[in-house]
């Protein structure tokens, strides 16, 4: 006669996945800085602005490059944005490139740029102790 | 057309997965070799309030010290040694350089100095390092690691007279510095009184929480680290969730959206509500430990969560990510890890880093 032993949950054995370049997107975070003024605008004008510079600096298959605006902060003008890893280098050449906003000069300063989003939430760059 | 320009840095992930009572585990070696973490985050689903227990925890983490313009030979002196890199545990690493322009240093608490110079300042100091390992044609960076508790690093010993002259003399290398000492066992030694003639101010980690509401998350399985399709979701899909939680953005989009058109992996379900504790600082691995451990006792009484999440992000300029490996900063310097405990103490460890890394352990 068989004996039924009573079965413990089933617990995980062990497994380990190394990942090299496995995430798709890059993910920035970026801060619009006029040189003066109080300029305010929105999420969709900031898109709008950096498509314009993308247009300007890689014509319309450029203005088509699909991101993401994940996050805006209207009262910093500081945002995250997403886009695909082949794509990073044309977005952050034109965010570099980007000069002006309806006359007014401003630039991008691109503040941590990262595969993944969870390092977003922790930049010991920011640690201020002064 | 733009095939050089769609190249991207390497970044690694590893994603394990064992249980905790597995006699092979190895989390408790993976959190004591991250020596120097800056902020840890709890995400815990389906809760309203912090529990005490973490409460607790928050409130020991332990004061931390920023001393500033400390010459670096003050911590290989065999007095301070003798007193406390001796005695617990010193972690110590220098504050606002940037790992890959300035000098940097660290003391971990194997008792190793690990400076991170520049190419001029390698060739002035004249001690014995290593090119880096992240060098290109031309190598412009150095590692030098000193042994500080080897027997050849006595005082007296021709080594250390060298070094001592090296850091004191021919080359005084200055820097602010964090750091924060474990004891192994009572001692009446004070980081603040022993530095008291530099400017040494102590600081204690902050501490946040937010109550997070209505955000959709991923369904995750232990034993599916892959996923499985309509089931579960993977390990990747369930990390960038975490950081889309965590960065509160927005999971609901539609793929039609100008914005942004970015969702919840699938399969997912609405958590009503959900706790994020943050602690920011100079946090050691001992206390990261017990904070470990607190979590899976978390579901010792049952709870309505599956999952809880633990996220600790290592500093950026930091010379090395785990034990002695090298750690540099080309487009970012990312060195974090993130615990996923399950009910059944199941866990996932997810390890990510960036160019400058080798693959964590």
């Amino acid at each position: 006669m068989r004996r039924h032993d009573t079965k413990d949950p089933e617990t995980a054995t062990y497994e380990r996945l190394v990942f090299r370049n496995a995430s798709d997107y890059h993910y920035m975070k970026i801060s619009l800085i006029f040189e003066g003024g109080n300029i305010r605008l929105n999420a969709a004008h900031f898109k709008q602005l950096i498509i314009s510079s993308l247009r300007e600096l890689y014509g319309e298959i450029g203005a088509a490059l699909p991101f993401d605006v994940l996050k805006f902060e209207e009262n910093t003008l500081s945002a995250v944005l997403r886009v695909y890893s082949s794509a990073l280098v044309r977005l952050w050449s034109a965010l570099t490139l980007l000069g002006g906003y309806q006359g007014q000069p401003c630039g991008v300063r691109v503040v941590q740029v990262t595969p993944f989003l969870l390092a977003l939430s922790g930049n010991s760059r920011e640690l201020k102790l002064d | 057309m733009y095939s050089n320009l769609e190249k991207t840095p390497r970044h690694l992930l590893v994603c394990e997965k064992s249980n905790f009572k597995n006699e092979k585990s190895r989390h408790g070696i993976h959190v004591e070799n991250h020596y120097f973490n800056y902020r840890v985050s709890v995400l815990i689903p389906e809760c309203g309030a912090l529990p005490a227990g973490l409460s607790t925890i928050g409130s020991s983490f332990g004061k931390y010290y920023l001393v500033k313009n400390l010459p670096v030979y003050e911590i290989v002196e065999q007095q301070f040694l003798d007193l406390c890199v001796k005695k617990g545990s010193f972690y110590a690493l220098s504050y606002n350089t940037r790992i890959d322009q300035d000098n940097s240093a660290a003391l971990i608490p194997a008792g190793k100095l690990i400076l991170s110079v520049d190419k001029d300042t390698y060739e002035e100091l004249g001690l014995e390092g290593q090119q880096s390992q992240y060098s290109h044609k031309a190598v412009m960076r150095h590692i030098i690691t000193i042994d500080l508790t080897d027997a050849s690093f006595a005082p007296g010993t021709k080594k250390y007279k060298r070094v001592v002259w090296a850091l004191k003399e021919k080359k005084p290398l200055a820097c602010d510095f964090l750091m924060a000492w474990h004891p192994s066992g009572e001692g009446d030694f004070s980081l603040s009184s022993y530095f008291a003639k530099y400017q040494c101010k102590e600081h204690t980690p902050s501490v946040s929480t937010k109550i997070l509401r209505d955000i959709p998350s991923p369904v995750i399985k232990s034993g599916e680290l892959k996923g499985k399709p309509e089931e579960s979701c993977d390990s990747q899909e369930f990390l960038d969730w975490l950081g889309a939680a965590s960065a509160d953005i927005d999971c609901n989009n539609e793929a039609s959206s100008f914005l942004s058109t970015y969702c919840c992996p699938e399969p997912s379900i609405v958590m009503g509500q959900a706790c994020l504790w943050t602690v920011t600082g100079f946090l050691l691995p001992e206390k990261i430990c017990m904070l470990l451990e607190q979590l899976r006792h978390y579901f010792d009484e049952p709870k309505l969560a599956h999952w809880t999440a633990l996220t600790v992000h290592g500093f950026a300029d930091s010379p090395v990510s785990w034990g002695v490996a090298e750690h540099g900063f080309h487009k970012g310097g990312e060195n974090l890890y993130n615990f996923v405990i399950f009910r059944n103490h199941d866990y996932w460890l997810q390890m990510a880093v960036g160019t400058q890394d080798g693959c964590p352990p």
